[in-house]
């Protein structure tokens, strides 16, 4: 069985081979400072204890006042599996280190996060648009994103059970 | 020579609508005579945004979503998202309902690799014939599907907590019937292709990937083990029972795209294997467990992965207490697996960037979501 870290194992194996980079951890994961993710998320990969050749998921999360960039770490030898996650707290100009120089598996999903996020990965090689058209309005996961493209209204003024507020009243089609 | 001919690079378009590329997908190739010199790929056509539909519907309704993502194994999406769900929410599967959906799983690999191996087939020059043998073995495993959920590519049989319902009468019957013609088929095919001079011109050190750069790359499934990593994780990280069955896991060596067509024919023949014994097996009991129908998992969040027939799929749920997730990722294997087109491309021929892109096995749903 695949042994998963918690993140405060996580946390410690982090904060020995480079300390002072761990922001603080949680059940199931470690969350990095921006500044020192790099050279940790390096670290773990090298060191023979932790081993994370692997880097089986990379995706954003938007949790209204920050965005996580979580990473799903594997070990393939040592048949174990962690999270780490970095956070961005600047909702317009949002950006992290790209982590494409450490394992090249991450160009494709950062290029995704970046185009349904808005997140930027500085240092990636080739920083585009794969899925939507260059010129797209907005980033459709944000939690903030819901007007469509052309003026179009989706049907209600806020996601469902987003706010306190009563749901708005359904309009007639004309 | 080079005074004689002369050539310079051009830009030519393989796709979207082209056979080779097994959906509407495109390659821009820039080729310099037949040489492939750059290779870059423009996905996005099928984009339906998922992620942020699931968002706003409740865990149970976005189990559909997840046949439309990869449809040529809608039976593994399934599995992966109701793993994921039930990982996040702490629901236990009664063990008859983990036999079904093992079974499930295997007949669904089979059902992809029949096509995964019949268009590779196509694509390196074996016309129709393998590909047609293949397809009605498949054409059995489909009518399966279609006996016991109703529907054929998109199944949507799996819920949280176990599967929708229970095996029809004559289930086990017709799934034995399909296993000796199903092996036969697959010999019938090696036979054909693995020594074939022609075949073999066309898929040996053709788009090589080594093994540290199939790790690196984050590949997975017959693409990571077809480079010679012994990784698979039904053996791994075993789910719904693996662990009870017997099975090997089929590597290639030198990780060039005959390794991987032969590293699927492999694994057909092990899920056989894995079927016969779960039939052999097959608890008593209930198919599932209740579920709320509206059901809340508490404020946290889960990664569930399974082998699935392109490799590691994996759900990733974020859950707010709210009855719909609040964050809903697929780890898509087809589009990790395209990541290293290009080199597994460049300084090749075009025909050989076919042959490439065919060894894949793509599935465009899941690329685009």
């Amino acid at each position: 069985m695949t042994r998963w870290w918690t993140g405060e194992e996580l946390g410690e194996a982090a904060e020995r081979l480079v300390p002072g980079s761990v922001s603080h951890t949680t059940e199931t994961a470690c969350v990095l400072k921006a500044e020192h993710a790099l050279e940790a998320l390096r670290a773990l990969r090298d060191d023979p204890d932790t081993n994370f050749q692997h880097l089986s998921n990379l995706c954003g999360v938007d949790q209204w006042d920050r965005f996580e960039v979580v990473y799903h770490l594997q070990s393939l030898e040592r048949n174990q599996m962690a999270c780490a996650k970095v956070e961005a707290h600047d909702r317009e100009n949002a950006s992290v280190a790209s982590v494409v120089d450490i394992w090249q598996g991450a160009w494709i999903q950062e290029s995704e996060t970046y185009d349904l996020f808005g997140i930027e990965f500085e240092g990636h090689p080739n920083l585009q648009r794969i899925l939507l058209w260059d010129g797209y309005p907005g980033h459709p996961l944000r939690k903030d994103f819901l007007a469509m493209p052309g003026g179009l209204q989706p049907g209600l003024n806020e996601f469902a059970g987003t706010s306190a507020k009563p749901e708005p009243p359904v309009r007639p089609v004309t | 020579m080079s005074e004689i001919v002369q050539s310079e690079p051009f830009v030519m378009n393989i796709g979207p609508q082209h056979p080779s590329t097994h959906g509407v997908f495109r390659v821009k190739a820039t080729v310099d005579g037949e040489r492939v010199i750059d290779a870059e790929m423009v996905i996005g056509y099928l984009h339906r945004s998922m992620e942020k539909l699931a968002e706003e519907r409740t865990y149970t309704q976005n189990i559909p979503f997840t046949d439309r993502t990869d449809y040529l194994s809608s039976m593994s999406n399934n599995l992966g998202y109701c793993l994921a769900v039930e990982k996040l929410a702490g629901i236990e599967v009664p063990p008859r309902g983990q036999a079904i959906r093992v079974i499930m799983a295997e007949l669904q690999r089979l059902a992809s690799h029949c096509m995964g191996a019949g268009a590779f087939a196509n694509d390196t020059g074996a016309w129709q014939t393998p590909i047609m043998w293949f397809m009605r073995e498949r054409e059995k495993i489909l009518d399966i599907f279609e006996m016991t959920s109703g529907a054929r590519l998109t199944c949507n049989y799996m819920r949280i907590g176990g599967v929708a319902f229970e095996l029809p009468e004559g289930f086990e019957e017709e799934v034995r019937a399909l296993i000796g013609p199903l092996r036969q088929t697959i010999a019938d095919g090696e036979g054909l292709l693995s020594g074939n001079e022609i075949f073999l011109a066309r898929a040996r050190n053709v788009a090589v990937i080594p093994p540290d750069m199939a790790v690196n790359a984050s590949l997975s499934g017959p693409m990571l083990r077809g480079s010679g990593v012994a990784w698979d994780i039904r053996k791994a990280d075993p789910y719904c029972g693996y662990e009870q069955y017997d099975f090997d896991i089929p590597i290639g060596y030198q990780g060039d795209a005959y390794d991987r067509f032969i590293v699927r024919l492999e694994e057909m023949r092990q899920s056989l294997r894995i079927v016969e014994q779960a039939l052999d097996g097959l608890p008593g009991g209930p198919h599932s467990t209740e579920v709320p129908l509206a059901l809340r998992p508490p404020a946290g969040e889960a990664y569930a992965r399974i082998e699935s027939p392109r490799g590691e799929l994996g759900y990733y749920l974020v859950s707010d207490e709210g009855p719909s997730p609040h964050r809903f990722h697929i780890r898509p294997p087809s589009l990790i697996n395209l990541s290293v087109l290009k080199e597994m491309t460049v300084g090749g021929s075009i025909a050989d960037a076919i042959v490439a892109l065919g060894s894949i096995d793509i599935v465009v749903g899941e690329i685009d979501r």
